[in-house]
């Protein structure tokens, strides 16, 4: 998986009906610089670990109800 | 030396008031004078609604029922809980103007219970962190130091019972946002299993993991309230301990852990085998993508409910939650549904454990409170951001939906408070508060109340 760039999240913002976030905020996703947020590209690299574990036909959790 | 009333227990001062030792005038009038001695410094309160407090206990004192669990009891709730008449801000600039139209269902049932509301609480922003920094309202500073955090995300919750505020307080926790505040300040938190009390008319964080939860002084407190919020619950009383089997993971909840708190938690396993209890080791699931998943789910899940104030509003926010929601944007649905499916994973994993054991106990946190304004804590040598370690043994519970409940077991050298927290089987909410109120009254252990003086 190639490394997150600018232009992806800027095009999610602008082609994708997204809230117009700021540049400074995509920049910030991208290549942190306040600490404000970090860790975008880590969080992004470990789902990409989760998506290759098989969960066979395992359901998404919903309610939980008694027996 | 007895307690003094601003920090006695539910159970004590429904005695009270019962015996007409105390009217719910003079309970109201405690709290409130405490409340302007130390409101400021605590920053407890948001919001105060001391008039109604007083009219509605003016009403108790008329004809007192004996038969409501709560009669005159003073409460305050996290500022996401709707509450007619008063704003609703979640601690926020963008809902200064948000005053509620009705009560939410836990405030109508507490009513129910003649519970009186005398204000609602400080908090993280929209219940975003766990520190409870609040740019707006300040940061809410812990009782037993004040130059250290209460935690959050129901800091001021916290802070209110802590500081003898009132009598006890509703939160949400949807990380450990009760349980880990609870904890650091010397209460009991209690978060019950998933859906158990109604979330209506609570401004939602993430839908999949947001929980109303309780921060009382002892566990028989948390029953209280448990049983006034819960329409079916059982009557909770102190449950044996006795051939009771008790799940201590093998890995991830004692790691990285401060040493006086694993001193604590192995002088309270010590206790619970003298008291007949098996104490048996159970392999947890990894832990290595919890957080992972759970930022996949709350994110989105954020972004969505908050949706409908960004257009116009979205400068108001705080700069640190408006970068979590836009990261909320950039995930794919695939990912938030995988997430969800590693949810019921996780919740399958541990029924299955709850086949063998009937608890499951842990540390509440790794940490002792930590100092205002830390961006990152160090344990063993290991730094990891302030609020990442706050929530680091309670998040995993809010994915499973498993009721827990952290106390008090130990007090740290540096004088702050040391909890453990017992988690149960889906619905097992009263069992659990049975064992808990059990383990408060035989465990000799007593946290005397911060020196505020």
């Amino acid at each position: 998986m190639k490394k997150l760039d600018k232009q992806t999240l800027t095009g999610i913002r602008d082609q994708f009906g997204s809230y117009a976030w700021d540049d400074s905020e995509i920049s910030e996703l991208v290549d942190p610089k306040l600490g404000i947020i970090t860790g975008f590209q880590e969080l992004l690299d470990q789902l990409e670990v989760l998506r290759k574990i098989d969960l066979e036909a395992t359901p998404p959790a919903g309610d939980i109800f008694t027996k | 030396m007895s307690t003094p009333l601003a920090f006695a227990p539910i159970t004590e001062i429904n005695l009270r008031l019962r015996n007409g030792d105390l009217s719910a005038i003079e309970l109201i009038n405690l709290y409130t004078d405490r409340i302007e001695r130390f409101g400021e410094i605590s920053k407890a309160f948001i919001s105060l609604d001391t008039k109604s407090a007083l009219s509605k206990a003016e009403i108790i004192d008329e004809s007192f029922k004996d038969d409501l669990p709560l009669n005159g009891i003073p409460y305050a709730c996290k500022d996401l809980f709707d509450v007619k008449g008063l704003p609703t801000t979640a601690g926020s600039q963008v809902l200064q103007d948000n005053v509620a139209q009705q009560d939410a269902a836990a405030i109508k049932c507490m009513n129910q219970a003649g519970a009186i509301c005398i204000g609602k609480n400080n908090l993280h922003e929209f219940a975003y962190g766990a520190t409870g920094e609040n740019t707006l309202y300040g940061t809410v500073p812990n009782p037993y130091d004040q130059s250290r955090l209460a935690g959050g995300s129901s800091s001021g919750s916290a802070a209110a019972v802590g500081f003898g505020l009132c009598a006890a307080a509703l939160g949400t926790d949807t990380g450990g946002s009760v349980r880990a505040p609870a904890a650091l300040c010397g209460l009991v938190g209690f978060k019950p299993t998933f859906g158990r009390i109604s979330t209506q008319g609570v401004i939602p964080y993430s839908w999949t993991l947001d929980h109303v939860g309780t921060l009382t002084r002892s566990a028989a407190d948390a029953g209280i309230l448990f049983e006034a919020l819960v329409s079916q619950a059982r009557r909770i009383e102190p449950g044996s301990l006795n051939y009771l089997t008790i799940g201590i993971p093998e890995s991830f909840f004692f790691e990285g852990c401060d040493r006086e708190i694993l001193d604590s938690l192995e002088a309270l396993m010590n206790f619970l085998r003298l008291a007949g209890a098996n104490l048996k080791p159970i392999s947890m699931p990894s832990m290595e993508y919890t957080r992972t998943v759970s930022l996949t789910v709350q994110m989105p899940e954020a972004l969505s409910y908050h949706n409908r104030f960004l257009e116009q509003r979205g400068h108001l926010y705080s700069q640190d939650f408006r970068a979590g929601l836009a990261l909320g944007q950039c995930l794919l649905a695939e990912q938030y549904i995988r997430a969800k499916r590693f949810i019921e994973t996780y919740r399958n994993t541990i029924n299955s454990i709850f086949a063998e054991v009937d608890v499951i106990l842990t540390p509440a946190t790794p940490i002792i409170a930590p100092k205002i304004g830390a961006v990152e804590v160090t344990v063993d040598g290991s730094s990891e951001p302030a609020g990442n370690a706050i929530t680091r043994y309670t998040s995993f519970f809010n994915m499973t939906g498993h009721p827990a409940i952290t106390l008090p077991c130990g007090l740290h050298s540096e004088g702050l408070p040391i909890g453990a927290q017992l988690v149960g089987k889906h619905f097992g909410d009263e069992q659990l508060i049975d064992i808990a109120q059990q383990i408060e009254s035989d465990y000799d252990f007593e946290l005397r109340p911060p020196d505020l003086e």
